[in-house]
């Protein structure tokens, strides 16, 4: 059904988790005998060259993220995997760990000897219970085969890896928050800088990446850069990604595609087309976080920079779509509802504008709004946007912004009519 | 030096100062909430918007959290700034209640103020509001959580600068409550300053609430009398009654923060058993006619017996032109026996230290740098609590410190105690100087000392702290003589020592090498000295043994007091005349570094209002004077006595003609000059008599030492600080309460030659071993129990009897 090459998903099996024998058959934990051979500088050049973008939503290249990382300085210094996938819409990374948990570890252990990390955290969602067992089933069993724990296969290097299960709040997904709950305190962001490299966990050097992206990690030793930017369908781009469909699709499940893949054969091959025979009215392109896309951009690659050029995002390409039925501003409402509830409460922005933002979306769709409510409402994403302490109310604003932007009649016709349309 | 350009103006700052600190240097004033001095910038209230144009960063960012560069070309009237900050506010005050009106904090309300700067003038979000249910915090603070706009300032002050622990942050989103995690008194003796640094009305000063809107008040800057540290201090009262304290702002000394006792001890100044006015023989009189008796009957005891019949007694309490004043009437009549504090170990303490300190001298600002503290003899909740505040500040930048003390001295920080019996304490001093380790023939102190000695050795900025309650003056001259050995140019090592009151230092200067309180007991005894003069001291209960010092007392022919406070002196004179506290006069007190400060009138002595009749404005009674405004400044009374000018400029500038050594009288302010006395000028042997107590078969040494509340006079009179009064009790380490078969917790008697009483039985592994350990507590059957002492006790159980 998926024509496209697996590289994450390839020992997939529906209702099965794959075991450490399973996984060295197709291949694992070649990549880390691989990488123990080279030196971390090696590994982080070839990661660089592969154009690995960070799969947790803001995309930032990898292989440079663990070049800014302080290897050479001495003491400890940390590893942690965010796991904690709270972004409505987004269920990639329980899949990639319901299916096949070690490359996480494989990709854990490379990533932690090419940093020179002496210990790796795995931050997991609190509803993850699954996943942790499965980590830590898998952790016990690469301990036991060598892979883990002192003298890693002969080299010398040494790693522990440790699953925390989160307290279950969004912005633990923030990293230096979750950095903070790691360390059994509030979770709120810290101030940036000292960045996590410089003074992260316990105020060591810390270098946190998402589960998707580590476990790309080992599939790049094994087989190279090159391979790894075939993979994707732009020129730019590189690998595969997992999308999550969710929303008005007659097949709601997780694939893994190239990057770049357009957005209508996501749409209409994977997901099976809109429900019901209905039409694609919008959709969040990756996440709750992302601004909609309309069907004026079906035929857009799904990649980085397309996306941002729309002024979308690919986030955690989690695609939520919606049919031509659906109330954009009801929805908007409902992801800033779930914004306003998940902030920390550490700035104004978002403690105390996001609920400003939501009760004018909600003045709105019930028709009580009137056309000096759009006026403020664009004050107020055009104040939190870029103001707030962390990414979190930005990230609320792209959904609102985009409203703003895409559905500017829907939100006049409220107005005029006193009342939803959709009604 | 970074140079930057504030709305065109060019600003060279120091390096590391942020630009909204920069900004306030050329008089820029940014609104902002969650940024204070003391705390630091957390970037959570995003107020401080300003645009910056060139430089390494651009964009509108926080002020707050940018450090100032050089190139950088800042705006804070820029569009985008300015609409920031307006929409800032107006999601601040999304929530907050308009009751503004009734509000306690009306009138001194940061946000009030910046809601005006901000520009934000209309509420346009008509949604629901978030509220909250209050807790009771105890008897200071009151709380009102919805008017919260969620700074954090309260949670950082608490915790992160007070080091309490059981107060903090609940809950997230528009939802989050700052508070305890259930209803109950606050345990830091810092909590006051929830007060001072919430910038709205969420946490406002209980005792003071519905007294008077804050615009109300008369107040000036003053200085605390309740310890030795001198903290400045800020206080306001309306209708002749002191009604609160705040913090003043020093950051040579307290920085902006004071303790509990110094906020709320302020009850004295509206005693209702306040003396108010003079008297002779018992009879009411003016307090010309009060004056006149009290010179004539000085001057005809002296014609009699001479002039060293008369003793004259001053006070820590009493300010220096007061304690001056009376060395020159001492002086006038031929006496030379004037002494300023009853209590024999506090007084050579006070005295060893103004002779020894010269260059060694740190204020609380130096503390707080410093990188090794040593506490040697020093429980600073107890003996000046802004220290322990100090220490904590120290140790947050990195400090390390020890304590060495046979009691278990709590701090706000992490602390190693060392644990050893009051006598070892001197010889550790000893050893600390010397290098020789012989008469620490214990195994564990032998190698902690040798530890100690490298430790500072390697430190750039220690200071060595002491209190005069266990060190008496031969430890506080071995405490500075132990620090001069370390000066090096490495080496910037300081001491601190914790006196008994805000003019001990003072005191101390004016009768260096004079008598002391034990000469004169043996001067009433025999008859030699008739006559006392008490200024502001109460030597029935100060004196370091007042069985001893009452006894001699008895025989004296005349009692002369001045007092604002009812002291069994007070009440016992002869003569009396009625002083102003420190709230009510102007004076300047000599803190225990040797600091000059001032402190100005904010209120005028008299009845409160209050207390008369129903206490309900306006008064029932109409009179043309006012009830109870008699007390005069000590120094104006004895001014009056002894011909001095009656203008406190004019009277500093005699003294200081007559005292070359005062001459910063005559300009006093906090950044004065410290003072210092002449270190041979010691004529009293600094012998130190704490230990009168003999181990003989069952007998148990019981060390006396004074507690945070209960123990000094001024605070003991404050009713809402008996809240945090304990009841009398006995701390014991665990295997002398083995031994006596006692357990933690039970209740047991004290039988001492003072009496007997019950006491709760305390145990700790923090303490010395051999020895029990209590608290003085006024008005209780431990009153008599004097700091700094050892007796004899018995302690069993309250079953065996």
């Amino acid at each position: 059904m998926n024509d496209y090459p697996q590289v994450l998903f390839k020992n997939r099996l529906p209702g099965e988790t794959v075991t450490l024998r399973s996984y060295e058959k197709t291949g694992g934990y070649q990549g880390l005998r691989k990488a123990l051979k080279m030196s971390p500088n090696e590994i982080c050049e070839l990661v660089k060259d592969s154009g690995l973008r960070g799969r947790g939503g803001a995309g930032f290249p990898t292989g440079i993220k663990w070049s800014f990382f302080p290897s050479k300085a001495p003491g400890e210094k940390y590893l942690v995997c965010n796991g904690d996938e709270m972004e409505p819409g987004t269920y990639k990374d329980r899949q990639l760990l319901r299916a096949d948990p070690h490359q996480l570890i494989e990709g854990m252990v490379i990533a932690s000897y090419a940093l020179q990390a002496t210990a790796g955290y795995i931050f997991l969602r609190y509803a993850y219970e699954e996943c942790a067992q499965n980590v830590e089933r898998a952790i016990a069993e690469a301990k036991a085969a060598g892979y883990l724990g002192e003298n890693i296969l002969g080299s010398g290097f040494a790693l522990s890896l440790h699953v925390h299960r989160s307290a279950g709040r969004y912005i633990l997904g923030e990293e230096t928050a979750l950095l903070n709950g790691l360390e059994g305190k509030r979770p709120n962001p810290r101030a940036k800088p000292p960045f996590p490299a410089q003074r992260g966990l316990f105020g060591k050097p810390t270098n946190v990446n998402n589960v998707e992206t580590l476990a790309n990690v080992s599939h790049i030793i094994n087989h190279g850069p090159v391979w790894f930017q075939e993979l994707a369908l732009t020129i730019e781009g590189s690998g595969t990604k997992l999308f999550g469909l969710s929303g008005h699709l007659n097949r709601t499940t997780c694939f893994e595609l190239p990057l770049g893949i357009p957005l209508r054969e996501v749409v209409e091959t994977y997901g099976g087309g809109i429900r019901q025979g209905r039409a694609f009215k919008a959709c969040l392109p990756g996440g709750a976080s992302t601004p909609y896309l309309t069907a004026e951009h079906l035929d857009l690659p799904m990649d980085f920079n397309p996306l941002e050029e729309v002024g979308s995002r690919i986030g955690t390409a989690g695609v939520t779509v919606f049919d031509e039925t659906t109330c954009m501003v009801a929805v908007t409402r409902n992801l800033v509802q779930f914004f306003a509830r998940e902030s920390c409460g550490f700035c104004t922005p978002c403690r105390d504008g996001l609920p400003m933002v939501s009760w004018l979306l909600d003045k709105i769709e019930h028709g009580l709004g009137n056309h000096d409510d759009l006026c403020l409402l664009a004050k107020q994403v055009q104040n939190i946007t870029g103001r707030s302490f962390c990414a979190l109310a930005e990230g609320a604003m792209g959904p609102v912004e985009s409203l703003l932007r895409l559905f500017e009649q829907e939100l006049k016709d409220h107005i005029q009519k006193g009342q939803c349309p959709f009604l | 030096m970074p140079t930057l350009v504030i709305d065109n103006r060019e600003v060279t700052v120091p390096e590391g100062m942020n630009v909204l600190d920069a900004a306030k240097a050329i008089d820029i004033v940014v609104p902002h909430f969650c940024y204070h001095e003391a705390l630091g910038a957390i970037g959570s209230c995003r107020l401080c918007a300003m645009q910056f144009l060139e430089g390494p960063v651009q964009g509108v960012k926080m002020a707050c959290m940018v450090p100032a560069q050089d190139g950088m070309v800042v705006s804070t009237s820029a569009a985008e700034a300015v609409e920031l900050r307006e929409h800032v506010i107006e999601w601040l005050m999304t929530n907050h209640p308009h009751d503004c009106p009734v509000c306690d904090e009306g009138g001194e309300c940061l946000l009030q103020d910046m809601t005006i700067a901000g520009g934000h003038y209309l509420r346009r979000y008509r949604g629901k509001k978030a509220t909250y249910t209050n807790q009771y915090l105890g008897p200071f603070i009151e709380q009102e959580m919805n008017r919260c706009i969620t700074c954090y300032r309260c949670s950082r002050t608490y915790r992160d600068y007070c080091g309490g622990r059981d107060f903090g942050v609940f809950g997230s989103r528009n939802r989050v409550f700052f508070g305890r995690y259930k209803d109950g008194q606050l345990e830091s003796p810092f909590s006051g300053n929830l007060v001072d640094i919430c910038p709205t009305g969420v946490f406002t000063d209980k005792p003071f609430r519905f007294k008077s809107r804050i615009w109300d008040l008369q107040e000036a800057p003053s200085i605390c009398p309740q310890c030795s540290l001198g903290c400045s201090t800020i206080p306001g009262g309306r209708f002749r009654e002191l009604q609160r304290i705040r913090s003043g702002i020093n950051q040579t000394t307290n920085g902006f923060f004071i303790c509990d006792r110094g906020r709320f001890g302020y009850g004295h100044v509206n005693h209702p058993e306040r003396p108010r006015d003079p008297r002779v023989d018992g009879l009411p009189v003016t307090m010309e006619e009060a004056i006149t008796a009290a010179r004539n009957r000085v001057d005809a005891l002296a014609a009699k017996y001479g002039g060293a019949s008369i003793a004259f007694l001053g006070s820590p309490r009493a300010s220096l032109e007061g304690n001056l004043l009376l060395q020159a009437w001492a002086g006038r009549v031929g006496s030379s026996q004037s002494v300023f504090d009853a209590h024999q170990g506090r007084d050579h303490a006070a005295r060893s230290l103004a002779a020894n300190l010269a260059s060694l001298a740190r204020s609380l600002s130096d503390v707080r740098q410093s990188d090794l503290i040593i506490l040697i003899g020093a429980d600073p909740l107890a003996e000046g609590p802004s220290l322990a505040l100090a220490i904590r500040q120290a140790v947050r930048q990195g400090s390390e410190v020890i304590v060495i003390d046979p009691r278990p001295v709590a701090l706000p920080c992490a602390h190693q105690h060392i644990p050893l019996p009051p006598q070892l304490l001197h010889m550790v001093l000893k050893a600390l100087e010397s290098g020789q380790y012989d008469e620490l023939n214990d195994a564990q102190t032998q190698p902690a000392v040798k530890t100690l000695r490298s430790k500072i050795a390697q430190a750039k900025l220690p200071v060595l702290i002491g209190g005069a309650d266990m060190l008496g003056g031969l430890g506080v001259k071995l405490l500075c003589d132990a620090a001069k050995r370390f000066i090096s140019a490495e080496c910037n090592i300081g001491v601190m020592v914790m006196l008994s009151g805000p003019n001990s230092f003072g005191g101390a200067f004016l009768n260096i090498g004079g008598p002391d309180f034990d000469a004169l007991i043996d001067a009433f005894q025999e008859g030699r000295v008739r006559g006392l003069v008490c200024l502001e001291s109460d030597p029935f209960r100060e004196a370091q043994f007042p069985a001893k010092a009452q006894a001699a007392l008895g025989h004296l022919e005349l009692l002369i007091s001045i007092d604002c406070t009812p002291t069994l002196a007070a009440k016992r004179a002869d003569i009396f005349m009625p002083s102003r506290a420190t709230a009510e006069m102007a004076g300047s007190f000599i803190n225990n570094e040797g600091r000059l400060q001032a402190f100005h009138q904010a209120i005028e002595p008299g009845m409160p209002l209050s207390a008369l009749g129903p206490g309900k404005h306006p008064p029932r009674l109409f009179q043309s004077t006012t009830p109870g405004a008699t007390p005069q400044p000590a120094w104006q009374i004895l001014g009056q006595l002894l011909d001095r000018p009656a203008d406190l400029n004019q009277l500093r500038r005699t003294l200081a003609a007559e005292n070359p050594k005062l001459k910063a009288l005559t300009h006093v302010d906090t950044t004065a000059a410290r003072i210092c006395a002449e270190p041979n000028g010691i004529a009293a042997a600094l012998t130190h008599e704490m230990f009168s107590a003999d181990s003989s078969a069952g007998n148990v040494p019981l060390l006396i030492t004074s507690a945070f509340v209960g123990s000094h006079w001024l605070s003991h009179l404050s009713s809402p600080l008996k809240a945090l009064r304990e009841e009398p009790t006995v701390w014991l380490h665990p295997s002398l309460a083995a031994t006596l078969g006692l357990k933690h917790g039970e209740r047991a008697i004290l039988s001492t030659t003072l009496g007997r009483c019950h006491v709760r039985v305390q145990t700790s592994n923090d303490m010395a071993q051999e020895l029990a350990l209590t608290y003085q507590l006024l008005d209780s059957a431990l009153e008599g129990m004097s700091p700094g002492t050892i007796i004899n006790c018995r302690l069993t159980g309250e079953e065996g009897q």
